[in-house]
């Protein structure tokens, strides 16, 4: 969110990216890589991996296929975040956001249908108890949750960059 | 009286043909959605007017299946008018078709549709000099957000068969007037 | 008065020279991301991001409603409730549309859950309602919006190549992921194709190697972790005999032109109401049929129908694509209600990859009654054709999976 306060004078407002967000966008995409390769490291040698809040999935579905669509979403925010003022190359940069809401998505979702029910078998209660439904949204969280929150930075770039082409549009 | 909705495919006619009847046929985002012709009611001006929604065809010599089915439409059904729905970022291939109907001495109303997908990229339409060049009806349309549709059902009583001659006379004179006045330009 | 291409051409270029002007063209974030997604070395992985979002969300909807909520009501409730109430047990009737049942040590007893009772209102209701509803539903509604985003005809561009492979091009990924859903449309979809050749081409493939959505639906419940295994080799499947049906049939394979039309905004009314048209065009077709497809597998097997054709073509199965004996009823029953079947075969003690094999030789199988019927509408010539090919290849791509097997060591 430093990226605020640089960009609100109007000399800048033509461009619409700063170098506060081409940082911003190129750490996010070296942690983004690294926790695709930690993905697919995990899930290729069978074994477990969980540090504080992270859990890395290790199933061939969600950690293989997870992990691959997560290194393409880090690769995507790295060559995008050069010359970001350009359409395409930001464009890179949304869509990198877009694989990681993708993922987040689903793994939220997944959370959610499974919170619901109750896990006990045949004739138990219908509805999980409440403690077990909010014991489902606890950490640890897998890393395209925990990268969700700085993905959606992108959408202040996406909203500055509309208010920046209608006003150029009215001008010329 | 029948009414036609023709055009190229992907250009909104069912979107259309739903604002239209108030009916479920399936819309989406891709050519090739409907492939066999739905029938519908419409009013105009209290009196209820069968609606067909024809598959899309690039013209009226048939490429395929459901092609064959949108131009068979049209030449087995009489008293015919047709809406001709057009993609206003693609005039040029649209207009094609409309001329193609015209030619075969059909009533036609045109509606220059996707309006807002034509300004986004930056093509501006004149309207009002097309419905005076062709001698028909030229409506402007965002159907999916129900823009122009009212002035579309208003004026298909409007629509009248031309004859191409006219037309060519009249972008002949519009095009000696430009070239009086401006003649630089392109 | 008509005029020539060229003159018509040529009125048209005067006209919009007349009304049309042309802005400088600007990019929008819109266009941009609509050419990151058609660029194959961006586009393939944003395809795969997509099928991955698409599955993972199947999956966790249709478990929602099927593990968390139906399967207790059927097994723990109404299954039963029905053994209870339903009058004359072991009799006729009841075993048609309640309870099967089974013989354990020469004892009468009742089954345990609703996909061993195969009966009508047991079997038939649970398979109808608490498995393929859910799945049907997920399904419909994350193609609409795939479909209201526009998409889908990026996905054709890029799934284009491969598929002129086939003697297809890229608009024939729109029959086959509509037929996921449901054959039905899938088969009506095909007048999209410009030839002959490319409709039949189609239109045999999708009967024969794309599963429907009860199927899926089905196999996601019962067996789903050989799900990758089985999809790989129906996918598989797909391609290997689409070349060998585009180099033995006669015709042409055009050149396809394709527009893509730009992203949209999904519009929830339109959604809304696409979803409920198919769900409902779905279930008037999909409940009677698999109500009457368990009816008749129920009266054929108190018959000993099923147990006598079983016995006979026992050899084949076991010999030829390497699965039990006990195979052979379920797989006879897949003519005539597959997801059915794939409970029934779920049952079944076998090993993982006979399991496989049994789930895919189900899912290539004679397609189902409406499947049929529609094919029938679109030409009888074309369905001659369509189920000669279907005899050879069940035939043959069974044996090759058996095949495969054998090498692997795993059969």
């Amino acid at each position: 969110m430093a990226g605020q306060s640089t960009s609100q004078t109007p000399s800048s407002s033509s461009s619409s990216t700063s170098s506060v967000a081409v940082i911003y966008f190129a750490i996010l995409g070296i942690v983004t890589v690294a926790a695709g390769v930690a993905d697919l490291l995990v899930t290729a040698s069978g074994s477990e991996f969980a540090y504080g809040i992270l859990e890395v999935p290790n199933d061939l579905f969600r950690g293989g296929w997870g992990g691959l669509i997560m290194l393409f979403a880090g690769l995507l925010y790295l060559s995008g975040v050069r010359n970001m003022d350009d359409i395409h190359q930001f464009a890179k940069v949304t869509m990198g956001s877009i694989l990681i809401w993708i993922l987040s998505g689903c793994d939220i979702f997944a959370r959610i249908t499974e919170s619901i029910p109750s896990s006990s078998e045949e004739t138990g209660p219908w509805f999980n108890t409440l403690p077990g439904f909010i014991e489902a949204y606890a950490p640890p969280y897998a890393p395209a949750v925990l990268l969700l929150p700085f993905s959606l930075v992108v959408l202040y770039y996406i909203s500055k960059r509309a208010s920046g082409e209608t006003r150029g549009g009215n001008s010329s | 009286m029948k009414i036609l909705l023709m055009g190229h495919p992907n250009v909104g006619k069912s979107v259309f043909f739903n604002r239209l009847t108030g009916a479920n046929v399936t819309e989406s985002n891709y050519p090739g959605t409907t492939v066999d012709y739905t029938k519908g009611w419409m009013k105009i001006e209290g009196e209820d007017v069968e609606l067909i929604d024809v598959p899309g065809t690039f013209s009226l010599d048939p490429k395929d299946r459901a092609e064959e089915v949108a131009v068979a439409m049209l030449h087995e059904s009489k008293d015919v008018r047709v809406i001709s729905v057009i993609d206003a970022s693609k005039i040029e291939r649209g207009l094609y078709l409309a001329m193609e109907i015209l030619e075969e001495g059909y009533p036609l109303v045109i509606a220059l549709n996707m309006r807002d997908v034509a300004e986004d990229k930056n093509i501006v339409i004149d309207a009002g000099k097309l419905e005076w060049i062709l001698g028909v009806p030229v409506v402007s349309t965002v159907a999916i957000a129900g823009e122009g549709i009212k002035e579309l059902v208003s004026r298909i009583r409007e629509a009248k068969p031309v004859d191409v001659a006219d037309i060519t006379a009249n972008t002949a004179s519009t095009a000696d007037a430009a070239a009086g006045t401006a003649g630089g330009e392109v | 008065m008509k005029l020539s291409p060229e003159e018509r051409w040529d009125l048209i270029d005067r006209i919009s020279r007349e009304t049309v002007s042309f802005g400088a063209y600007r990019h929008t974030l819109k266009d941009a991301i609509g050419e990151l997604t058609i660029k194959p070395m961006t586009g393939i992985p944003i395809a795969i991001a997509v099928m991955y979002g698409f599955w993972s969300v199947f999956g966790s909807f249709a478990g929602f409603f099927t593990d968390g909520f139906f399967v207790r009501l059927f097994d723990a409730y109404w299954l039963p409730w029905l053994q209870e109430v339903f009058p004359g047990q072991g009799r006729f009737l009841y075993t048609i549309m309640v309870d099967a049942g089974g013989i354990d040590s020469g004892e009468f007893v009742l089954s345990s859950n609703c996909l061993e009772s195969f009966g009508v209102l047991t079997s038939g209701l649970f398979v109808a309602i608490g498995i393929v509803l859910p799945a049907i539903l997920i399904f419909y509604l994350t193609l609409a919006l795939l479909e209201d985003i526009g998409y889908m005809p990026r996905l054709a561009v890029l799934i284009d190549t491969m598929l002129h492979k086939i003697g297809l091009h890229g608009y024939a990924i729109v029959p086959t992921i509509l037929s996921l859903g449901c054959n039905v449309p899938g088969v009506a979809a095909t007048r999209i194709l410009e030839t002959k050749k490319q409709r039949f081409i189609m239109m045999t493939l999708l009967a024969i190697f794309i599963p429907c959505g009860a199927q899926i639906g089905i196999m996601q419940d019962v067996v789903p972790d050989l799900m990758g295994w089985i999809l790989l080799y129906l996918i598989i499947g797909y391609f290997i005999f689409g070349y060998i049906l585009n180099k033995v049939i006669p015709g042409m394979a055009p050149e396809f032109l394709i527009d893509v039309p730009p992203y949209r905004r999904p519009m929830l009314s339109n959604i809304g109401k696409k979803v409920f048209g198919r769900v409902k065009g779905f279930f008037v077709v999909a409940i009677p049929f698999v109500m009457l497809g368990c009816a008749i597998v129920g009266v054929l097997y108190q018959f000993g129908v099923i147990r006598f054709l079983g016995d006979l073509l026992a050899p084949i199965f076991v010999g030829w694509f390497g699965v039990p004996a006990e195979t052979a009823g379920p797989l006879i029953a897949a003519f005539l209600r597959k997801d059915l079947a794939v409970a029934q075969l779920s049952v079944i003690e076998m090993t993982k990859y006979q399991m496989i094999t049994s789930v895919v030789l189900v899912s290539i199988y004679f397609p189902c009654v409406a499947t049929f019927a529609m094919m029938l509408k679109e030409g009888w010539k074309e369905l001659i054709g369509a189920l000669a090919v279907l005899a050879v290849t069940v035939f043959a791509y069974g044996g090759l999976i058996h095949l495969i097997g054998i090498l692997l060591g795993v059969a």
